[in-house]
């Protein structure tokens, strides 16, 4: 048995192998509930009864769906210029502090209020991920050291702000800013938890991305500079600034991200990991498995949307232990990476003197 | 056919018998596996399923603060009736879930905002680590009492205070040197935090941390602790004095017999507050159950006597037993917090002959005479 380079894989056949992929991570999740003691078929009525055949509980993978599409989405972008960003995390952080600070000392009432936060939440979130990206553009610094490494500044950020001058006055010694005035908080869809503006912006710069990349300059150029620095340099195209507006973008979605978990569901700043839920780290499964197409990260952000959407479910239903979400979401990583193999090359049977 | 048609029935009786009984739900802000806070409301959830045969059960760990409103919809529509939620971050979703389901009871720990269907319940220590700052007090030889704190929020402030008063009223010149960790459970920091307090000269050692790091520090180098909140007497058996246990079960029986017994009901919660102490048994003096000192330090703790204002002549360890009788009586003849008590700026904060009320308790950023380190938020 031996490997042979396919030549371009077709996107049905590559959809059909990731597909595949996801579906064997799903029953490999059910065994591993099997040898845990709870029956798969039990866990598959609670989840469809609980996530998918509720108004509710639909309403809460698009809730998941929205930070891990925006971020995705941007990280899709970043990733096709070969800008390996794995600070979504920190820059979705620096987003909901820069929506924070506008929604507890800022100005504007309404609509005006949350358009402010939101453009604060990208620009931060934006800058945090320029800064790397200058650094990888002028000299050559690891960009998945730099962006990586931010992700605990922005954590130590947040943490000193909740713990230090942001320290809510009515929250009695606790480490969180006092509530949001009303007037920033996101308006929820009536009977579910859902922020439905957070929708909209998924929706809209999921596909502003994938116009971006496929019919303007800027978007040819991004391509270049990821498929053929070279070729890039030689047609003239200026690596660092480009650089520089894919960090802005994808940074400023992440931001966009940290500012729909504040402002729709938190309604303060609080601790980092109860602000995100990792969904900064968990966008990366988002855009590789959307093969960094911006478009895709809406079926896939919906996809692990769904994920911790029926991790939640079968956490009190079933009484499953708290890791299963992680250890779901590993699975699919797992299988993807997996398939990478029948995706690139064919197997063929028999030596290769044959 | 016929057996088939009993399975059927037998199996519908079962449902219906399930059906019968009231489901009640847990929701925890860490993992039931931690040595702490969500363990032991663990413990205490297992306690009442076991003693009301009309109790079913269900718990989530691990609950992030800002989601639980989603958790709480699950559990509903799991048929549960009563729900606790078992962290403070859980005060507005609790209370805004309640207005979801006004048929729901639902019990929120720690906190102090109610509602017709939202009771509030603590069991808490004071009195405990006023009766282990006795201890330390007499066993401290540095005069230097060490003190690993998680958040400096006014929970853990009202019990180093308490502690201190303790450490105090056997010697009145030792210090309670504090340090913050800033986390519920960290056992590197609270490693260093206790490495630094033990290079400041403290000798002795109490803490608020969700593991046993702190007993097990000092324990190396041969230094007596407090253990906290979960029996730890078995990390250091030669090390370990006592400590504070909690009973959450008390509580959580009390609360289900009554909503079982239609007292109550999801109309009567606004003023329902559980604040337990020695009397109801929700706290326990001790590093294991049944255990208030460990038999190790007794001869030590009977050696040291002090003069007392109330028994004149006494042993550190028959005060101690004799407080401890007087907390856990309903008429609590003592209470650490009586003035005069001034705080470490000297204002008198408890003037002579009062005592503080749990509101006072609840909310008390001040640091009693004897704390040293930093203090955030205290009052000028």
């Amino acid at each position: 048995m031996r490997l042979v380079p396919r030549e371009q894989p077709g996107p049905a056949f590559v959809l059909a192998v990731s597909a595949l992929a996801v579906l064997l991570a799903f029953a490999a999740s059910l065994v591993l509930l099997a040898l845990y003691g709870a029956s798969p078929v039990e866990a598959l009525r609670v989840v469809y009864q609980g996530v998918l055949a509720d108004p509710r509980g639909f309403a809460e993978v698009l809730r998941r769906a929205v930070p891990l599409t925006l971020a995705g989405a941007g990280l899709a972008l970043a990733f096709r210029a070969q800008f390996w960003n794995i600070g979504a995390e920190g820059q979705l952080l620096l987003g909901a502090v820069a929506a924070s600070g506008v929604a507890l000392f800022g100005p504007g009432e309404g609509i005006t209020k949350l358009f402010l936060m939101g453009l604060a939440a990208f620009v931060a979130g934006g800058l945090w991920a320029a800064l790397p990206a200058y650094l990888k553009g002028r000299l050559s610094v690891n960009d998945v050291i730099t962006t990586l490494m931010l992700n605990y500044v922005a954590i130590y950020l947040v943490e000193w702000l909740i713990h230090g001058p942001w320290k809510g006055r009515s929250v009695f010694g606790f480490a969180y800013t006092d509530r949001f005035p009303a007037s920033a908080w996101l308006p929820t869809w009536p009977g579910t938890a859902l922020a439905w503006p957070g929708v909209l912006l998924a929706v809209a710069f999921a596909v502003f991305f994938a116009w971006l990349l496929f019919a303007t300059r800027l978007g040819f150029e991004i391509r270049v500079v990821g498929e053929n620095p070279e070729a890039a340099r030689y047609a003239g195209i200026r690596a660092l600034s480009t650089l520089f507006w894919v960090a802005l973008l994808s940074g400023g979605v992440a931001g966009l991200a940290g500012f729909v978990e504040v402002a729709g569901t938190h309604h303060r700043l609080l601790a980092p990991l109860q602000i995100s839920l990792g969904y900064g780290y968990t966008a990366i499964i988002v855009a590789w498995l959307g093969r960094n197409h911006p478009l895709t990260t809406l079926l896939t952000g919906l996809l692990i949307g769904f994920v911790f959407a029926a991790g939640d479910v079968a956490k009190v239903a079933l009484a499953t232990p708290f890791q299963l979400v992680q250890v779901v979401n590993g699975l699919i990583l797992f299988f993807l990476i997996a398939a990478e193999v029948p995706i690139r090359y064919r197997i063929v049977w028999g030596s290769d003197r044959g | 056919m016929k057996r088939v048609g009993l399975a059927v029935l037998l199996l519908l009786g079962m449902l219906a018998m399930a059906e019968g009984k009231l489901k009640a739900g847990w929701i925890y802000v860490g993992p039931i596996g931690d040595y702490g806070w969500t363990h032991a409301h663990d413990v205490g959830r297992k306690e009442a399923e076991k003693a009301f045969p009309w109790l079913k059960t269900l718990y989530v760990e691990s609950v992030p603060e800002g989601q639980v409103g989603s958790y709480i919809d699950q559990m509903v529509r799991q048929g549960v009736r009563v729900i606790f939620a078992t962290s403070f971050g859980y005060m507005d979703g609790v209370l805004e879930a309640a207005k979801r389901y006004p048929n729901v009871i639902f019990a929120h720990a720690t906190g102090f905002k109610r509602a017709p269907n939202v009771a509030t319940y603590m069991a808490d220590f004071y009195q405990v680590y006023y009766l282990n700052g006795l201890m330390a007090g007499a066993l401290t030889k540095s005069g230097k009492v060490g003190y690993v704190g998680a958040f400096p929020i006014p929970e853990v402030k009202r019990h180093i205070n308490a502690f201190t008063l303790g450490v105090r009223a056997v010697n009145p010149k030792a210090k309670v040197l504090v340090r913050w960790i800033y986390e519920w459970y960290n056992p590197a920091a609270a490693k260093e935090a206790t490495e630094a307090l033990i290079a400041e000269g403290a000798d002795v050692f109490a803490f608020t941390e969700d593991s046993p790091t702190v007993v097990q520090v000092a324990a190396e180098k041969h230094l007596p602790s407090f253990s906290h909140y979960s029996p730890m007497l078995k990390f250091a058996p030669d090390y370990v004095v006592s400590g504070q246990l909690v009973h959450w079960g008390a509580i959580y029986k009390d609360f289900l017999a009554k909503v079982y017994a239609g007292l109550y009901t999801p109309k009567n919660l606004k003023d329902v507050d559980y604040w337990w102490l020695l009397p109801q048994k929700a706290v326990e003096l001790g590093a294991d159950y049944g255990v208030p000192v460990n038999p190790k330090f007794i001869p030590a703790l009977k050696a040291k006597k002090i003069h007392h204002p109330v028994f004149g002549e006494i042993s550190v360890y028959d005060l101690v037993m004799k407080l401890k009788a007087m907390m856990s009586d309903v008429e609590l003849a003592f209470d650490p917090f009586q003035g005069p008590i001034k705080d470490r700026k000297g204002h008198l904060r408890v003037p002579a002959g009062v005592r503080l009320t749990q509101a006072q308790l609840e909310s008390m950023e001040w640091a009693v005479e004897g704390v040293t380190g930093p203090w955030p938020n205290e009052p000028k």
